[in-house]
């Protein structure tokens, strides 16, 4: 399997290369590629709600039908292709093998194919905004009917080529191209867990991140069968004229959402455990103590698994379902809080007592914590008590709720992992003064768009308006100050990001070349290695004496214990 | 500085009650989280001793301040749902006895108000049609029938801390009951095209007596 294509030129490393190092890095910049443009949206978008009169570079003064393209494809992005591509893809295919000690993915050749249907899936949802309809502005929850007409104003297409030259069905056929990828992927990971570990290692002897990006796999491959024939029924319904969402021929608009939710919600469970993963390694790290409860965590999260396919309707409590399911799903929603509440006192019981160090990745990751418990978690318990929900579904209170979870999972904890990782796979350093920049502009300016939304989401300011001052309750008092609080912060947040691009690009090329293979003193076998690791990842194939954490381990000299060296 | 606009409906102080509930006891929960991160921050150079760092995290003896906290979690959790529940019983799973019956029609991009006109009875032939604007009599139920015409609209009035989704082809029917006569917002809450934002009716609350000479105008007409 492993043979030798050293010095690889530019083209082959970066489409042909079956070598899952390559395959991650192209998943990076793919990924950071189409987010790019979702964080320019999100600019352009937040600008028009707060300064409708502004002209906007390149965009000048947005319509309605142009601000709900905005705001969906913002959306669809982030949460289908930045989150899945990032945490799950990147990191799952450089970290994967290299931490299990091994030389690449069970299968390379169909990891390749996975990351071409990634790619393709990218360029037919680019193709979408050149289409007459201009990208896809139906809200990125897609519910029909909406989804099936032209959405933007109610007029019927009326010829075939209309309906599949739409944006509608480039949209869906994009989505489903990127299901596969990442199906793809997730046998690759599941495989190459069980059957390539290093000689010695042990499953309880895995690094956590691998087995959270395999169980946050396992728990897509479960829930993404319902939404793929429901995205089949809504191509149909746009170009074949069937009437599965249509009520007026015994369809039902209430169906979609079913289908949509029980994939929407694990999806954010696919999201947050490889986020998990990554806070475990760079805690550990950084707070030289072995992790408190392993077991314990691998435990509460395949409960939490189990819970997440059985509490999608909590977002359908006032969308027609009956009261009574809804209660159902409220208790349910509320005891899934409890495994993850685990989770995160097991992270925190392992700072306890320790001599941390306060390095860049350990900001990112304790701040991760934090605001993902207190802001996006405990509002969660507001979202999840149906009475309330009635009052907050649907306001800015759920997107800065959803912001608040997804925002400390994807950029914080995959900030945290990509400093903590970045020496490693560039064999060079990152500026550690624009990293700090870079990291307290976005702790300040995310908090400074999140914040306002909650307090505008109380005022009862529903989402996805295209501006709001036409509506006197919501222009009043301290509102419109608010929305302009959250614009210029929400701008700044999304210009920082380019510190850190610039930081990236610069470290490649022209940052300090490592000193040490293993700066952070870390345990796992991906830093046993050199940085970067060569083709095969190491020269010596590892073999592993110990679990993934021992640090300061009483009767061994050096506070920390590699899993490749005995006593 | 208030947070909610002002409750004028008979439930609304159930829901700002819960949310508050829900607050305070996320805030004392949210001091622990601090102190457990902070705390170790400022004493992160003290600790040496081997013995003390290197905990597994293994059986009940190390894990019970976890257990202790999910338990009294969990205690919360429940606490919450037992005191919402009442709530959500009475707001969806009955319907009082009526004192006026409108239904409410979403379409792009306007609300339809069907009145039951004089018979009283609506999804007759004498019902009356009008837009954005639905007036109703204080201190009487109000049921109302929700649905569509083409896409997913819901209605939402904040004031009377009332949401509830208008779908094609489901007549949904749901209550409310205003405390205090006036003019209150209703907005649409869930997206439906172009127009979604301009999708703004109002809600005209009248004493009784008021009510019934605006209805009779509305017939008249």
């Amino acid at each position: 399997m492993s043979t030798t294509h050293e010095n690889k030129g530019f083209w082959h490393r970066f489409f042909f290369s079956l070598d899952h190092k390559d395959i991650g890095l192209q998943y990076l910049i793919t990924t950071m590629f189409i987010a790019f443009f979702a964080g320019i949206f999100a600019m352009v978008f937040r600008i028009h709600l707060a300064f409708p009169d502004y002209h906007i570079p390149l965009f000048g003064i947005i319509d309605a039908k142009e601000y709900n393209i905005l705001v969906t494809n913002h959306g669809l992005i982030m949460v289908l292709w930045l989150s899945m591509g990032i945490l799950l893809a990147t990191a799952g295919n450089y970290l994967i093998p290299t931490m299990l000690g091994t030389d690449d993915m069970a299968f390379p050749k169909l990891n390749k194919l996975s990351y071409w249907f990634f790619l393709l899936s990218v360029i037919i949802l680019i193709i979408s905004f050149f289409l007459p309809q201009k990208g896809f502005g139906g809200g990125w929850t897609l519910y029909p009917p909406l989804s099936v007409g032209d959405f933007g104003y109610n007029t019927p297409y009326k010829t075939f080529s209309d309906r599949f030259f739409s944006s509608n069905t480039f949209v869906l056929l994009a989505i489903a191209l990127e299901f596969v990828a990442l199906l793809m992927g997730g046998i690759n990971f599941m495989v190459t867990l069980f059957n390539k570990r290093a000689k010695g290692m042990g499953l309880l002897q895995v690094p956590l991140l691998v087995w959270m990006i395999v169980i946050a796999s396992i728990l897509f491959m479960f829930s993404v069968g319902p939404l793929v024939a429901g995205t089949f029924m809504l191509l149909l319904d746009i170009n074949a004229g069937t009437g599965f969402y249509d009520a007026s021929r015994g369809g039902d608009p209430l169906l979609w959402e079913h289908l949509f939710w029980f994939f929407g919600h694990p999806e954010v469970y696919v999201i947050l455990l490889p986020g998990l993963g990554i806070l475990a390694e760079v805690i550990t790290t950084n707070a030289r103590k072995t992790l408190f409860g392993y077991k314990f965590i691998l435990v509460l999260v395949l409960i939490a698994t189990v819970l997440s396919l059985m509490v999608w309707a909590h977002h359908q409590f006032v969308a027609g379902v009956d009261p009574r399911a809804a209660t159902v799903f409220g208790i349910l929603t509320i005891i899934i809080s409890l495994p993850f509440a685990g989770v995160i006192l097991s992270f925190l019981a392992t700072l306890w007592k320790s001599n941390l160090r306060l390095t860049l990745p350990m900001k990112w990751a304790m701040s991760a914590i934090v605001l993902f418990t207190i802001l996006g978690g405990f509002t969660g318990l507001h979202l999840g008590a149906a009475l309330f929900d009635m009052y907050a579904h649907d306001t800015s209170f759920v997107v800065a709720h959803f912001h608040y979870t997804l925002i400390p999972v994807v950029i914080f904890a995959g900030m945290a992992g990509f400093y903590h990782w970045f020496n490693k796979f560039s064999g060079r350093e990152l500026n550690q003064f624009l990293g700090n920049l870079h990291f307290w502009l976005t702790f300040i300016f995310f908090n400074g768009f999140g914040i306002p939304l909650f307090l505008l989401g109380l005022a009862g300011q529903p989402r996805r308006y295209a501006g709001y001052d036409h509506i006197p309750y919501l222009s009043e008092g301290y509102l419109p100050l608010l929305r302009e609080i959250a614009t210029i912060s929400a701008v700044i947040l999304v210009l920082s990001q380019f510190i850190f691009i610039f930081n990236f690009i610069w470290s490649v090329y022209k940052g300090k070349k490592v000193t040490s293979n293993n700066p952070w003193q870390s345990t796992t076998l991906e830093w046993q290695t050199s940085s970067p690791p060569p083709h095969g990842n190491f020269e010596v194939y590892p073999v592993v004496y110990h679990g993934p954490y021992e640090y300061n381990r009483p009767g061994v000299d050096k506070d920390f214990l590699p899993q490749n060296q005995k006593i | 500085m208030k947070i909610f606009p002002e409750n004028v409906s008979v439930y609304g102080d159930d829901i700002d009650f819960l949310f508050w509930l829900i607050t305070i006891v996320a805030g004392l929960a949210t001091l622990i989280v601090l102190f457990l991160v902070i705390y170790p921050v400022l004493t992160r150079k003290k600790h040496k001793a081997k013995e003390n760092i290197y905990v597994k995290g293994e059986g009940f003896k190390q894990l019970k301040w976890i257990y202790l906290a999910i338990f009294v979690m969990a205690v919360a959790d429940f606490s919450f749902l037992i005191i919402e529940s009442d709530g959500w019983i009475k707001t969806q799973e009955t319907l009082p006895e009526k004192d006026f019956h409108v239904a409410i029609v979403g379409k792009q991009w306007l609300w339809e108000i069907i009145y039951p006109g004089p018979d009283g009875k609506l999804y007759t032939s004498d019902d009356v049609k009008k837009f954005n604007t639905m007036i109703v009599p204080q201190d009487a139920v109000i049921h109302m029938d929700l649905t569509a015409y083409d896409v997913l609209h819901s209605v939402f009035i904040p004031h009377a801390r009332f949401k509830f989704d208008c779908l094609p082809g489901r007549k949904i029917t749901r209550w409310v009951e205003f405390t205090k006569s006036g003019e209150y917002p209703m907005v649409c809450a869930e997206m439906c095209g172009v127009g979604h934002s301009r999708m703004v009716g109002k809600v005209v609350v009248l004493p009784q007596e008021k009510f019934e000479k605006e209805l009779a105008k509305i017939y008249k007409k």
